[in-house]
């Protein structure tokens, strides 16, 4: 058996986000962006809001939970040394408006997002990918260039990055663009074996002779 | 001759360099063994990435997860051990040196719970737990950083007079909340009984033991074995996205107390951040993991 792999182009078109199933793996060539930052999510939201502008023109785009070590040499260029995801459920409460607003694509980080952000991923065509937890020399290595860092005068794993990558990946499909979850499924699962795991265990500690 | 102030900054330093930049062989072991036991395709692909991911960090002398966390210290003294160091200052300036001096950079991640400032320091950092060892001459340190994704699903609770069966429900009953969230296949931790402070170090403590190596105690041993087939039944995987492997093991101590009976569990997630060093008064220093 083997896992369908897909090597997609971003922007990801509808299409492309629709035939991705849960548990394929994808490689992505394009542009995406990046940030790890709480404040930084409340700040995108008040964005659309009308407080300032974006600091990029992120309509469509992939926006990934990934924190990372940029830095901005003295001749202006740009670089990021590593990079990793960070937990997704943290922005719960963003994703349902941020996905919508920014016209989201694609979205992810590691652990997944809960159902209400499912559902506005179904709504709006969005797929979530779920990156290597510990995977920073592999996603690392999927940079070709920093082409700009927004709100720089934040710490550095909160700044939002544009980033071009060629073939990011791995990345598992976490939840599917219809809105699928592999994470609230195997939530379910668990709580429905749970009754028969603990059966077992029960079973188990009556036949232990030490 | 005795161990000095200069030991000790260096062993700090380089004890959480290492920690972020190399997995332990009996983690990779784990992984390793992992994937022959796993029946789901994208679990094992998963595991294979993992075991990619710790070699590049070697090769390229790289950290593996961009989370440093904090620093987190565990310290025992021989009794018979000579020190000529002011210890805990000693490892505050290794703390600073190592920051100062670290390539690459680590990210600010010290957080003070009151403002959400972060920065590299913060009060009462790193985070030491000093303790004596009977009838050796050296000193061992041991740093295990810890972060936000797999630190934040650790619990703690008091029971009454508990059964085993009311222990290992709510150890399970964790692992279900904990979910899909800390970077698994994770090792588990846990204490069982003394305190409310000392239950949560006997659980830290067991997330220090290296994986595969079977609890001396055949009670503890036959529950370690049966919560860790539990969990890994319950299907949330490596990387939560499904498969047999959610835990590489689950490790148990107790310690004796009153009617009251602290259960704590804590979780390292697959990279088992844990970096070991013994020192002697000679100037010798035995690197392991």
């Amino acid at each position: 058996m083997s896992v369908t792999e897909h090597e997609l182009t971003l922007p990801l078109s509808h299409e492309a986000a629709q035939k991705l199933n849960l548990g394929d793996f994808v490689y992505l060539t394009g542009e995406i962006f990046a940030t790890a930052g709480l404040p930084t999510h409340d700040r995108l939201l008040k964005c659309l809001e009308g407080a300032e502008p974006l600091p990029f023109d992120m309509s469509g785009s992939a926006l990934f939970h990934l924190g990372s070590l940029n830095e901005e040499a003295e001749d202006g260029s740009l670089s990021i040394v590593y990079m990793n995801p960070t937990t997704s459920t943290r922005f719960n409460r963003h994703m349902p408006r941020l996905i919508p607003g920014l016209g989201l694509r694609a979205t992810g980080g590691k652990g997944g997002l809960d159902a209400a952000c499912a559902r506005a991923m179904a709504e709006n065509g969005c797929v979530y990918l779920s990156f290597l937890g510990g995977g920073a020399p592999i996603i690392t290595a999927g940079i070709r260039k920093v082409t700009g860092i927004g709100w720089p005068e934040m710490i550095s794993h909160y700044r939002i990055a544009r980033i071009e990558v060629e073939r990011l990946g791995p990345l598992t499909v976490g939840i599917d663009a219809r809105g699928n979850s592999i994470y609230d499924r195997t939530s379910k699962e668990s709580l429905e074996k749970r009754a028969s795991i603990l059966d077992a265990m029960r079973a188990e500690r009556d036949s232990f002779e030490a | 001759m005795p161990i000095t102030d200069d030991m000790i900054i260096e062993a700090t330093g380089e004890l959480y360099s290492r920690s972020l930049r190399k997995v332990p062989e009996d983690a990779k072991a784990a992984l390793a063994a992992a994937m022959q036991t796993e029946t789901s395709e994208t679990a094992r692909q998963t595991l294979k990435f993992q075991l990619k991911s710790a070699e590049m960090a070697e090769n390229k002398d790289s950290f593996v997860c961009s989370d440093s966390g904090v620093p987190v210290y565990f310290v025992k003294v021989g009794s018979k051990a000579e020190l000529d160091c002011d210890f805990k200052a000693s490892i505050r300036r290794g703390y600073e040196t190592l920051v100062e001096t670290i390539d690459p950079p680590l990210l600010k991640h010290v957080t003070n719970p009151i403002t959400l400032e972060r920065g590299y320091h913060g009060k009462d950092m790193p985070i030491v737990t000093y303790d004596f060892e009977s009838g050796v001459d050296y000193v061992e340190m041991v740093c295990s950083p810890k972060a936000l994704g797999s630190g934040r699903w650790a619990a703690l609770e008091l029971f009454t007079f508990p059964t085993l069966e009311e222990i290992e429900t709510y150890i399970l009953d964790v692992a279900i909340k904990a979910g899909a969230q800390h970077c698994p296949p994770v090792l588990m931790g846990v204490g069982i009984g003394g305190t409310f402070d000392h239950c949560a170090g006997l659980a830290k403590k067991q997330t220090l033991r290296p994986i595969g190596e079977k609890n001396p105690d055949p009670v503890l041993a036959a529950m370690e074995a049966r919560l860790t087939k539990a969990i890994n039944g319950l299907g949330f995987g490596p990387m939560g996205t499904g498969g047999d492997t959610t835990v590489l093991g689950v490790h148990v101590d107790f310690s004796s107390g009153h009617g009251f009976t602290p259960v704590a569990v804590c979780f390292n997630c697959w990279i088992n951040r844990r970096a070991r060093v013994r020192i002697w008064g000679d100037g010798r220093m035995e690197w392991s993991e």
